[in-house]
């Protein structure tokens, strides 16, 4: 069998490389052992998304109802049914999966699943065949770090299986995925724990955004043990005197690569696959997009990659874009694109920085959101906003318009004479601009 | 409509022009081919015929002003039939290359035809050249920091060629637009000095004949696969020839290029893939009626190579005479692209200067260069004694992709025969037995 292209690796870089390359006219296939979407739609973004949701919902009902108006319940009674959340969030999974193998289909991209083994740079070995390749691109993106403290310690593939929640959740590791889990249980009225591998805990984040964190952290009540605090006693686990309290482990580490099997040298960077601008591995008609290649551990920017890989496939040139926002679906959601204050200061350049709170917003005080803010970093020459930072109940869609402005090479100038429509929660980022001209 | 005739790309890598005179005034009716206005570039002077026929309603600057590649020269009321034409193909045109027809417009075969946002919206072109802007331009696609960028630096944005999606202007091109006549005057803080600001480099933007050099350097050297041969040649018999006929002759002297001009044109029209081009997209050779020979020159501003025509059919006086010409017009900068066009190879007598051999880059898409060294006394061996000597090095590269090394050889050997001995030139010229 001869194809143009196989992917190893349904996630968002496998899975949308595929659509555009099937949209071009490449004789496509993709392998992936396990389901269609990857880490990202069966056990990450959208099913934790789901989850997140019920308990958003379930804390502002019981909460915020009454301030709102409406009464007729107990809110000491309220009950959170997971089985119905894991349910509902199956249901959004599967819909969206079948949304990709109908794009797919359309494209005439073919999928197979099982275990992928490069065997040459043009050949893979899959369900006891050979495959041919004129091109391959590696997308099967990462896992957790194993870690030895906690034996016991479940992965978040599991999560989703559980009968019950813990009441007491250890979660043990960094990065968004921690701060969201830690939320999710504090909203549902349980007591987490974070141990945390290492400062900051959201790597990549401005320091600004990590205050917040912590600050609002503590408001919750949920600590945050550094792991070399850590001690043991008669094996059991101990910080300053006090056993750790705890009834369940979930591994949230930070990630590496998951490689498959293959008979070529390639060439590794820290444990993930060494790529060039064009996200080419070392192995000519080899490349490797998504969590894979360790420039990011996105599933947008793992898409992106993918497109750009098939574009030089089909010898698009395309600038390769850099601007990929990132997301924490907290409480309040928290959103950074571009640079950071320690980046700007780092490249040296004249900067000014800012900031403006939800507080004074109509629409954020009518939804009963008015905690958050919009900060704007530009450039002091031409006022090129370099970076965009928002903390708001919906700031992970906020920031798409920064990422319009960023893309688009855009000033504090453009951002002030854009008409922002009232009420809106979006109007700060006209009110703040103003306050950065001159 | 009206038909608004840009400064079109003349080729050679120019980007902007001098107005020289006038041919035309407003009101007066034309026709296509006609001059209009003559031009003068870093490279060349050139007239720049009309592509359209109809009456000039508008004349676009003054003699002495400098004209960029896509700003307006005239506008043109066309006859009824063709101005429709012209008005409902042209938004789609915008940026294309439009065909011309043979008449008058030897230019470059086509002429690219700058887009309709390809003059400058904001001023100092004048009142005239703003009223058609509101009707007929669109304002280029730039993000806000690369207009800001543009109009600091004073940068016609116009001109910078976007790489951002659908050809936006982003800060990165402006970054990389450095051209020699945006900069001029302009002191540009590069990247570097903002670094090290005590930098003893010094950094002055090309001149358009400097990038046109090269682009071209570089197009052959990406293009053919350079070959290169070397040889040595005795040659006492030809600068006592030479040496006799210039006593008697009046006027221009005659140097030994008229000589190596003679030798090489005979010998081309035996080895005619010397006298090619390789036309590799359509999978052919072209092979060239006429033996036009360039003559690479050295000037203060740099390298230029006009071209004898006919070189076969000229005689030696002739051929000097020429030369004589081309090196006056070449150092007062008044070559015209006409005197540059259409060469089928390339003479380089780099030994004038100085240099024994060399590697000459090909007049790419010609496929063969030769270049002549400094003659210089050496022992040489004659009926098995040593003996002093004139001796010509010489040095040749050729499009190895379709002239093979024993097609030189070959050629090398006539060419060397015929220098060797002279009187030979007059037994061949006008071919072989
Ligand atoms: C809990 C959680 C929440 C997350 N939330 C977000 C979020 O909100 N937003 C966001 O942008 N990112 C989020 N991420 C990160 C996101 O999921 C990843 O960045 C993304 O999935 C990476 O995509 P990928 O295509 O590189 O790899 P993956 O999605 O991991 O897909 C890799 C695929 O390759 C397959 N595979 C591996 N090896 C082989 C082999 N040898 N043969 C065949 N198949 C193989 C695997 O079965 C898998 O399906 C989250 C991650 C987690 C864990």
């Amino acid at each position: 069998m001869n194809y143009d292209l196989v992917i190893i690796g349904s996630g968002p870089a496998g899975y949308v490389a595929a659509i555009k390359a099937g949209q071009t006219g490449l004789k496509t296939l993709v392998i992936d052992r396990k389901y269609i979407g990857g880490m990202c739609l069966n056990w990450g973004c959208i099913p934790t998304k789901s989850i997140l949701e019920s308990a958003k919902l379930f804390k502002r009902i019981k909460h915020g109802a009454s301030e709102f108006g409406i009464s007729g319940f107990d809110p000491d009674g309220l009950v959170f049914d997971w089985a119905q959340a894991v349910k509902r969030s199956k249901s959004i999974v599967q819909k969206l999966g079948r949304g990709i193998e109908y794009l797919w289909k359309k494209n005439g991209v073919e999928y197979l699943q099982a275990e992928a083994r490069i065997v040459s740079p043009t050949e893979v070995e899959a369900d006891n065949r050979i495959i041919s390749a004129k091109n391959i691109i590696i997308a099967t993106g990462s896992k957790p770090r194993q870690q030895n403290s906690f034996s016991d310690a479940m992965e978040l593939e599991d999560f989703f299986s559980l009968e019950q929640l813990p009441e007491k959740p250890l979660l043990f590791g960094r990065g968004a995925i921690i701060l969201e889990f830690a939320q999710f249980f504090s909203m549902l009225g349980k007591k987490p724990i974070i141990v945390s591998t290492g400062l900051p805990l959201i790597p990549k984040l401005d320091d600004y955004l990590e205050a917040y964190i912590n600050k609002r952290l503590k408001k919750d009540k949920i600590s945050i043990i550094p792991q070399e605090e850590l001690g043991t006693i008669d094996g059991k686990l101990y910080h300053k005197d006090q056993p750790l309290d705890y009834d369940r482990a979930i591994n949230c580490n930070l990630r590496e690569a998951v490689l498959p099997d293959m008979n070529i040298e390639l060439e590794l960077r820290d444990g993930y696959i060494k790529t060039d601008e064009h996200y080419r591995s070392s192995v000519p008609g080899i490349y490797a997009a998504g969590d894979v290649n360790g420039i990011s551990y996105l599933a947008h920017a793992a898409s992106a990659q993918g497109v750009a890989i098939i574009n030089h496939i089909n010898g698009v040139v395309s600038e390769p874009q850099t601007n990929y926002p990132i997301n924490i679906y907290s409480d309040p959601e928290i959103a950074q694109l571009g640079l950071t204050e320690a980046e700007l200061k780092a490249a040296g350049r004249e900067y000014q920085i800012k900031e403006m709170g939800l507080n004074a917003n109509g629409k954020a005080m009518t939804e009963g959101a008015s905690e958050g803010f919009i900060r704007l970093l530009f450039e002091t020459k031409y006022r090129q906003v370099l970076g965009v930072q928002i903390v708001a109940a919906n700031a992970t869609d906020l920031i798409s318009e920064a990422g319009v402005l960023l893309e688009l090479e855009g000033t504090v100038y453009d951002l002030a004479r854009t008409v922002h429509a009232h009420p809106t929660i979006a109007e700060v980022f006209m009110d703040v601009s103003q306050e950065g001209l001159d | 409509m009206n038909y608004v005739f840009k400064f079109p790309d003349i080729g050679e890598g120019l980007e902007e022009g001098k107005i020289i005179e006038w041919y035309v005034e407003k009101g007066q009716s034309i026709s296509s081919g006609d001059a209009l206005v003559k031009m003068e570039t870093d490279k060349v002077v050139t007239d720049i015929p009309s592509p359209k026929s109809g009456i000039i309603v508008q004349r676009f600057g003054a003699i002495g002003d400098t004209v960029k590649v896509g700003n307006a020269l005239v506008e043109i009321e066309t006859e009824a039939g063709e101005a429709t034409m012209a008005s409902a193909s042209e938004p789609a045109k915008a940026n294309s290359t439009e065909a011309i027809d043979e008449k008058g417009f030897g230019v470059v075969g086509t002429i690219e035809v700058a887009g309709d946002g390809a003059y400058l919206p904001s001023s100092n072109e004048g009142i005239a050249i703003e009223q058609i802007v509101q009707t007929k331009s669109q304002k280029v696609l730039a993000t806000p920091v690369a207009r800001a960028m543009a109009k600091e630096r004073g940068i016609d944005i116009n001109l910078v060629t976007g790489t951002g999606p659908a050809g936006r202007v982003t800060s990165k091109d402006i970054e990389k637009h450095r051209s020699g006549s945006e900069a001029v005057g302009l002191v540009q803080t590069p990247k570097m000095q903002d670094a090290a600001p005590q930098t003893e480099h010094e950094f002055v933007p090309l001149t358009q004949i400097r990038k046109t050099i090269a682009k071209n350097m570089l197009r052959s050297k990406q293009n053919a696969a350079h070959m290169s041969v070397m040889d040595e040649i005795e040659v006492s018999e030809l600068v006592t020839t030479r040496a006799r006929i210039n006593a008697k002759l009046q006027g221009t002297k005659l140097s030994y290029l008229p000589f190596i001009i003679k030798a090489i044109s005979i010998a081309l029209k035996k080895h005619p893939v010397l006298n090619a081009e390789l036309d590799f997209d359509n999978e052919r050779i072209i092979y060239k009626k006429s033996i036009n020979i360039g003559l690479a020159m050295d000037t203060d501003d740099g390298l230029v190579v006009p071209v004898v025509r006919d070189a076969d059919r000229k005689s030696l006086i002739q051929l000097a005479d020429e030369i004589a010409l081309f090196a006056d017009k070449a150092k007062s900068r008044k070559l015209s692209l006409d005197d540059m066009r259409d060469g089928t190879f390339t003479i380089t007598s780099y030994g004038s200067i100085g240099g024994y051999f060399a590697v000459p880059v090909i007049n790419y898409p010609q496929s063969a260069i030769f270049g002549v060294g400094r003659i210089s006394d050496k022992p040489v061996i004659k009926d098995n004694a040593v003996v002093p000597g004139k001796v010509m090095p010489i040095s040749m590269s050729v499009d190895h992709r379709i002239v093979d090394g024993g097609e030189v050889a070959r050629f090398l050997n006539f060419v060397l025969e015929m220098l060797a001995e002279p009187m030979l030139l007059l037994a061949y010229e006008g071919g072989e037995r």
